[in-house]
């Protein structure tokens, strides 16, 4: 079952902070979740197709045609921080 | 007006007959918001003068002699995951407080170019992950049968508005009961449709493979009219596919349907309440000449597991774009790894936090065959179970939920007991077929009385013979 180190590689991954305090709940949660899961195990489905979604369509096609529904003055207008007309967003390098 | 009686059908025939103008109604419903809804807190945002804006054109067009669409004026609210060009958008969540959508969902699309009056923006689980709307990040709906009891959810502001006479219907959105049940709790019509039926651009993504917009109104009638009014194909969404909507008249016709009792729905912890009162819809609809029979759908119990794996895995990567830096920033001068942790460790509550590492750990390397891969086929058990079932009947009806509302802060806690809140009504959604909550009988909140609901499930785009059942149903 989960660990504490297997929450926090998860909650890293996921790129969410947990607080200390809700770790212990969420360990107890996820196990009592997770023990749920077992049932599956009582069913051989060695041979049967897995379900990817919930859609009968395959290969769904359009005209390859530039399709422009928001103007960029628009999208800009509701992004958190700009400057001079550009987005501004936090240095990705030097990490 | 005595907007107890106001049915969308009725409005439509009174605004034309001039027994009302559309502008009185909306602002009817307006009064009865600011009247009643600071203790019931269906609302997250109300729209107002827009609203009121809308219902006189309407009027101006009635006026000048124009014809009129048949939602026209008519006072809807939506769940607040819709995107209503120019207006906050939040999903219930604290990570979208100011979020302001740029451009309309197609659903609003449609419903505009019928010049559908929007009330407002109604509450919800946070990402709509919830079954009681407690999991909203702003407030707690109340259900307006009785205020100590949860409204149900996710669509449990939508449910509420309409049970609590705040809106003529709502949009809702549902993943894995999330119309079906608080219709159930609040007394009220909803239907979730089949997977493509209506497209979902411009909905928050939940669950992609799940997630179905659909209406929530007073009766099955209202439901068909504001259904037929969104469904069909949209280029913006992939998985929807070229559906127009056509009902069934002839009361012969649908007199001719079988209705399937699959036994795994009627077990042994069912409520007395919801036992009785769907025993109750099953009799009715013999005496009106319906042919009964026992069918089997054998993989019911496995939906509960399947659904709470698949969910999380697609909650986990489509909540991956809020990351703090698109919508609403509280920006750390570190690093943006920083920025990431800080604004999701904040900005989710506990419910998607959940999920979305419950997400993150059945697709990690090592655990998805046992858990996603596996989930996946079961998926696949289910559907087959429902195809073997429509070759023998041609409607299935069950209990919606296995007991009627229940109190607030009774379930938020324990997250398993919550999730089997939805046990009649997943199994729907992972197969993808059509399907109709309704009350057994008319209720009132005045009335003192927990309502229960009933479901009835149809093949696939057979909406048509769920709504034809449904509405003999409540005529007779």
């Amino acid at each position: 079952m989960l660990a504490k180190k297997d929450l926090e590689k998860l909650a890293d991954l996921s790129r969410m902070k947990l607080k200390e305090s809700e770790e212990k709940k969420l360990l107890h949660d996820l196990g009592s979740i997770l023990n749920h899961f077992e049932e599956l195990k009582e069913l051989d489905t060695e041979k049967v197709q897995p379900m990817n979604g919930g859609t009968f369509s395959s290969n769904v096609w359009r005209e390859d045609d530039s399709d422009t529904r928001l103007s960029g003055e628009k999208s800009k207008e509701e992004f958190p921080a700009t400057e001079n007309g550009y987005l501004k967003v936090p240095s990705v390098f030097g990490e | 007006m005595d907007l107890r009686r106001l049915t969308i059908t009725s409005f439509n025939e009174g605004l034309r007959n001039k027994k009302f103008s559309a502008r009185e109604i909306t602002e009817e419903f307006l009064e009865s918001i600011a009247e009643k809804d600071e203790e019931i807190g269906a609302y997250l945002s109300v729209f107002g003068d827009q609203s009121l804006d809308t219902a006189r054109q309407v009027d101006e067009k009635i006026a000048a002699g124009e014809e009129i669409p048949e939602l026209a004026g008519v006072p809807l609210a939506l769940k607040d995951n819709m995107l209503v060009e120019g207006t906050k958008t939040t999903a219930a969540s604290k990570i979208l407080k100011d979020y302001v959508a740029s451009y309309d969902a197609t659903v609003v699309k449609k419903l505009k170019k019928e010049n559908v009056v929007f009330l407002g923006k109604t509450n919800l689980d946070e990402f709509a992950m919830g079954g009681s709307t407690e999991n909203s990040g702003f407030s707690v709906t109340k259900n307006p049968y009785d205020k100590e009891r949860v409204p149900g959810g996710s669509s449990g502001g939508s449910a509420a508005a309409v049970a609590a006479r705040m809106a003529l219907g709502a949009l809702g959105s549902d993943t894995g009961g999330s119309i079906r049940q608080p219709a159930a709790f609040c007394g009220i019509v909803g239907l979730k449709p089949t997977y493509g039926a209506v497209s979902r651009f411009g909905l928050i993504a939940m669950a992609s493979s799940l997630d179905q917009i659909g209406p929530m109104t007073k009766t099955v009638e209202d439901a068909e009219m504001v259904f037929k009014n969104i469904c069909g194909k949209d280029s913006l969404d992939s998985t929807s596919v070229d559906y127009a909507y056509e009902g069934i008249n002839s009361v012969e016709d649908v007199k001719k349907l079988k209705i399937g009792l699959p036994k795994e729905y009627f077990i042994s912890g069912l409520n007395k309440k919801v036992e009785s009162g769907v025993s109750s819809a099953v009799e009715r609809l013999k005496k009106l000449g319906f042919r009964f029979k026992e069918i089997s759908l054998l993989y019911t119990k496995y939906a509960l597991s399947t659904y709470y794996i698949v969910v999380p895995a697609e909650v986990s990567s489509n909540l991956a774009r809020f990351e703090g830096i698109r919508y609403g920033r509280n920006s750390s001068p570190d690093s943006l790894r920083e920025t990431y942790l800080k604004n999701r460790g904040e900005g989710f509550g506990a419910e998607v936090g959940r999920r979305i590492l419950l997400g993150t750990f059945v697709l990690s390397a090592g655990y998805c065959d046992a858990y996603y891969a596996k989930a996946q086929k079961v998926r696949r058990l289910i559907k087959e179970d429902f195809d073997r079932a429509f070759e023998e009947v041609d409607v299935i009806l069950t209990p919606v939920t296995p007991a009627p509302a229940f109190k607030i802060g009774e379930k938020v806690n324990n997250p398993l007991q919550m999730y089997l809140e939805d046990i009649f009504t997943i199994p729907g959604n992972l197969a993808g077929i059509p399907s109709l909550s309704l009350p057994v009988k008319k209720y009132e909140p005045e009335g003192g009385e927990l309502p229960v609901g009933f479901q009835l499930m149809g093949r696939y785009f057979e909406e048509n013979k769920i709504l034809a059942v449904g509405k003999l149903y409540e005529n007779n």
